[in-house]
């Protein structure tokens, strides 16, 4: 790729895309009362501790957050990015979303999440308007609870039900009846949260299509305004990874999961929900998760918390996975940063396609960079990509072969 | 110091891979203190890496242990160690080693008994009329079942079990004990000083300095530096630049006799002008009047492949490769070859399986190509029907790339090489064995029980039977203990046919096989399944089928892909999802496009790796 100054509009000068998209704010809170088979995410399982052991580690995490996020923030976006890539201090943006994403992030309490989010309103500049979502687990939800987050300015709460097949929740480890998702929901909607979104996850070995349409229509009738559906994906350094190596549990079927991924789209498309992202359906346009728009649209978000990841300019850096380096780090005034990396033009290319074209409207074409006419030739043929008006879309088909086709564009 | 020929003595040692010839080596080596302990290493006379790393020896090595027998009246003696290959797929080579020797010490592991190989290596030996000295090693072992091998090697040599003498090359002890023996028992060399000078070569090794190096005894008369010389069989001509023995470091040396072991180098460009089993002789008017030692015959290849580089591009590196290759090894063949599949090739013969791993798996190391090899393959012989050749005999045509095998209708007959294949097994194992071998089409010759526990099977078998995975398969129904050895026989009819297989309609040259006819449905089965397994989901439906000529034998589709996408990609996995795509795309790189279907290399290896049905 060439790297003359026009080249690199998509980057300099974007229209909806990396720094047009926004600027994020992501809190990781790591706990978990069980860690369930298939995660493979930074948690903490405490459900073995003592309530008051437990309350002391969450007040030592919730100052550790609070500091982490200071010393971040004090050491401004030209530390973040890439050396030279910013002017010499510049602000920080005005943070146009904020995400508390764990493990699960209610277990820490009403009061300790209000008093995290005042301290992210003392130190960066978050919009009036901006999106403030919470990830909720059924069991760890009260009326109680969406009171004190309402007040603390959430406006969206982002619901893990995964099923409503009680034998699928249980091949999930899930603690929580089918009905408490329910529930839970109609008690965020009385406490005053503006959007609710429900967490699926399709193709659990066990499930069968009927399971999984009555899922659905289980959704359909909870009145959400946004659905974020997976293909169960078993990842190898899971305990459901060890358990497919050993033959314990059938590996996921690729022909169920594309099977069960058309029939939430038609069913749910039927009853009103758009899909606009692989995996994210939502009532139109203004319910979708801005937080997440801004991942695909390969925005700018700081990141806090164990094992949490952020992105400024084209400079990516990660914090440590572990719970206990990460309270002993921070409180001793350290750095929790494991690891960073500097991409590329190319790998920013990258990126910007395969996330890019997770959207269904897929990218603008003055934030698509310049490709290859033979390689953009190709995944036409082969239908995996379409073009309209400019914009470089999937296809239906394609949509679910997106790794192929970013394969095929590079 | 020069030796009278009364004083030398020529051995080798027979023995099985891991049965301790190289410990025993390095052994004798330290007994007469030529090494410097710093500079010892283990298996000091395998120089390859390979050889190391396998632990068998490939190329034949020499080495020159003076030893003095205890007593003030001894006369000190020249030993020569030739160190024979040790492998079936070289017998050729080993005979000819063991005919520059006049002894040879049988090495047996006291708890594994004697092995097929060592049995065909001793034959071999009695062939050449050496003098017979038994060893049994590692005594020392809990295993150790002295008494009974001793009675097994008296059984198959002849006398006393007593006699054997027992060893263990690790701990040293006993090994005077062989040196000795080999002093009283083996006869010095005969050969006349006087006529003229007539050489054995028993190893050649290409040198990039030097150029090829011989290895050779002398028989008759005597060779001097400066020397010109000339090869019977090749012609080549030359004059001796070095002369020299290994003691076993290389040591130049002036003039070697009657009986004596040495190493020359003359300006040879390639190995294949100094061929094991020829004869050297004294350039200048009377060289071509001289006889040559009898035995000498031309390497012939037994097995053939096609190896294609993964990358086209790398096809003039691969040809600079064996070109390199083939200055060091004169017995493998090598011919440029286009497949529809793979591209530009080469289809290369080898002595056997071994010889053909150790030529890739030396592309792969030494010029760092990455290739397809294409099934092992055989070279049959195809009587066309109607035809004749120019003295009117039916007109014979020879095939060792199935892709080359004439319309059915054309065909009158094909023949087959088969081999006599000895196999030594446990007697509780015999049932499993002849299952195996009667599934490969062998015919039984003989069954001796050489002692109550051990059978020694004779077996005709075709060669293509055995060439794929006979050996693993032999292995693992006698949980190891089975060994196997064979030489090659005649040509026999058999009722083959060519099996193809086709990827979305397009025949697959590379996956193409000869294959007896009762064979070839359940070949074209496990074949469509194999490839089923091996290749990835494309965009599209890929229907594999087998077929013989137009006649589809067996099908699989392979369904389009329908799912290749992370579900869930948030802030945190993009780096990791970036460089799983890049990895992806490395990947691709390695793809061959037969026709629009993708097949990764690995399932070219994978589905050629074993050309025959499952038992």
């Amino acid at each position: 790729m060439s790297s003359t100054l026009t080249d690199r509009a998509w980057l300099t000068d974007p229209i909806e895309c990396g720094s047009a998209a926004g600027f994020g704010l992501y809190l990781h809170v790591p706990f978990c009362h069980h860690r369930c088979g298939y995660c493979d995410f930074a948690t903490a399982a405490v459900g073995e501790e003592r309530p008051e052991a437990q309350g002391a580690l969450f007040d030592r995490y919730l100052a550790a957050l609070v500091s982490d996020l200071r010393r971040q923030v004090a050491a401004g976006p030209a530390a973040h990015a890439p050396a030279g890539a910013l002017d010499a201090d510049p602000a920080w943006p005005t943070v146009t979303s904020v995400f508390v994403g764990g493990g699960t992030p209610t277990l820490l309490g009403g009061h300790r999440l209000s008093a995290l989010l005042a301290a992210v309103r003392e130190v960066l500049d978050v919009a009036p308007d901006a999106e403030v979502t919470v990830e909720c687990n059924p069991e760890t939800a009260s009326p109680e609870l969406f009171g004190d987050l309402v007040g603390a300015g959430v406006d969206r709460i982002s619901m893990g039900a995964q099923s409503f097949a009680p034998h699928v929740l249980t091949t999930l480890e899930r603690g929580h009846s089918p009905e408490r998702p329910l529930a839970a929901v109609a008690e965020a909607r009385a406490a005053g949260v503006d959007a609710i979104n429900l967490d699926l996850i399709y193709g659990t070995p066990g499930e069968t299509t009927e399971d999984w349409r009555r899922t659905l229509a289980t959704v359909l009738a909870a009145e959400v305004d946004h659905v974020s559906a997976y293909a169960l994906t078993i990842h190898d350094n899971t305990p459901f990874g060890r358990a497919v190596r050993t033959g314990r549990l059938p590996d996921v079927d690729e022909d169920v999961q594309r099977e069960r991924f058309d029939l939430a789209r038609q069913l749910l498309g039927a009853g009103g929900f758009e899909h606009y992202e692989v995996s994210n359906l939502a009532r139109g346009p203004a319910r979708r998760s801005r937080h997440n728009l801004l991942y695909w649209r390969h925005g700018d978000y700081l990141a806090v918390g164990v094992g949490a990841h952020g992105h400024l300019a084209g400079r990516r850096w990660w914090t440590t996975r572990s719970t206990t380096a990460y309270l002993d780090v921070v409180e001793a005034g350290r750095s929790p940063i494991a690891g960073s990396e500097v991409l590329t033009d190319d790998e920013r290319a990258a990126e910007r396609l395969l996330l890019g074209l997770r959207v269904r409207e897929g990218l603008h074409p003055r934030d698509v960079p310049p490709l290859e006419p033979l390689a953009l030739e190709d995944a036409l043929d082969a239908r995996l990509v379409e073009t309209a008006c400019g914009r470089l879309r999937c296809t239906d088909d394609g949509w679910f072969l997106l790794d192929e086709a970013v394969a095929r564009l590079r | 110091m020069t030796y009278p020929a009364e004083r030398i003595r020529n051995f080798c040692i027979v023995a099985h891979v891991d049965h301790g010839k190289s410990t025993l080596a390095d052994r004798m080596l330290q007994l007469t203190e030529l090494i410097d302990p710093r500079k010892m290493r283990a298996q000091y006379l395998d120089k390859m890496d390979i050889e190391r790393e396998r632990g068998i020896t490939i190329k034949a090595q020499t080495a020159r242990l003076p030893y003095k027998p205890l007593g003030d009246a001894a006369d000190e003696y020249l030993l020569n160690l030739i160190d024979t290959p040790g492998h079936v797929d070289f017998s050729y080579e080993v005979s000819r080693a063991l005919n520059a020797c006049e002894g040879a010490v049988l090495l047996v592991d006291a708890a594994q008994g004697m092995e097929a190989q060592t049995i065909a290596n001793l034959y071999l030996a009695l062939e050449a009329d050496l003098e017979i000295i038994p060893v049994l090693n590692k005594i020392d072992l809990p295993a150790a079942q002295p008494d009974e091998v001793a009675r097994e090697i008296a059984a198959i040599i002849g006398g006393d079990p007593d006699e054997v003498l027992r060893i263990s090359a690790k701990t040293g002890d006993g090994v005077v004990a062989v040196m000795d023996a080999i002093v009283d028992r083996v006869p010095p060399p005969t050969g006349d000083p006087n006529a003229p000078t007539r050489a054995l070569i028993f190893d050649s090794v290409y040198d990039s300095y030097r150029g090829t190096l011989v290895y050779f005894r002398v028989v008759d008369g005597e060779l001097k530096r400066g020397n010109p010389i000339r090869m019977l069989a090749t012609g080549f001509e030359g004059e001796i630049d070095d002369l020299a023995v290994h003691a076993p470091e290389e040591t130049p040396i002036d003039a070697l006799g009657v009986g004596e072991v040495g190493m020359l180098s003359a300006a040879i460009k390639e190995v294949s002008q100094a061929k094991v089993g020829d004869t050297i002789t004294l350039g200048g008017r009377g060289a071509r009047t001289v006889p040559p030692l009898p035995g000498y015959r031309e390497p012939l290849p037994m097995v053939f492949s096609g190896l294609y580089p993964i990358d086209p591009d790398d096809f003039p590196m691969l040809r600079d490769a064996l070109d390199r290759l083939r200055l060091n090894d004169a017995s493998f063949t090598f011919e440029p070859e286009t497949s529809a599949a793979l591209g530009f090739g080469f289809r290369c013969g080898f002595l056997g399986l071994l010889h053909l791993e150790i030529i890739t798996e030396r592309l792969d190391r030494e010029f760092d190509i990455t290739l397809v090899t294409t099934a092992p393959s055989v070279r049959y012989r195809v009587t066309l029907e109607g035809q004749t050749d120019d003295d009117g005999q039916p007109a014979v045509i020879e095939v060792s790339n199935p892709q080359d095998l004439p319309d059915p209708g054309r065909i009158a007959e094909i023949a087959e090489p088969t081999v006599q294949a000895m196999i030594l097994t446990p007697t509780e194992y015999v049932g499993p064995v002849m299952q195996l071998c009667e599934g490969r089409r062998g015919t039984m010759l003989a069954m001796d029980y050489l002692t109550e526990e051990r059978v020694e099977l004779r077996y005709q078998l075709p060669l293509a039977g055995i060439i794929t995975d006979f050996f693993d398969q032999l292995k693992s129904r006698t949980r190891g203990y089975a060994s196997l050895d064979y030489e090659v026989g005649t040509y026999a009819p058999a009722d083959l046919v060519r099996v193809d297989l086709l990827l979305n309609g397009e025949p697959v040259d590379a996956f193409s096989s000869i294959v007896h006819r009762d064979e070839a449905y359940a070949f074209g089965k496990e074949m469509t399944d194999r490839l089923k397994e091996l290749i990835p989901r494309q965009m599209f439906d890929v229907p594999v089928q087998a077929a013989i000529g137009s006649k589809i034998i067996a099908r699989e589709t392979i369904k389009a892909k329908r799912k290749d996408v992370l579900a869930k990609c948030y802030g945190g996995d993009v780096s990791r999802k970036r460089k799983l795509l890049e990895k992806q795309k490395e990947g691709k790189k390695k793809m061959k496009a037969v026709g629009s279907v993708e097949v990764p290399q690995e399932a070219f290896v994978a589905a050629l790796r074993s050309g025959s049905p499952k038992e």
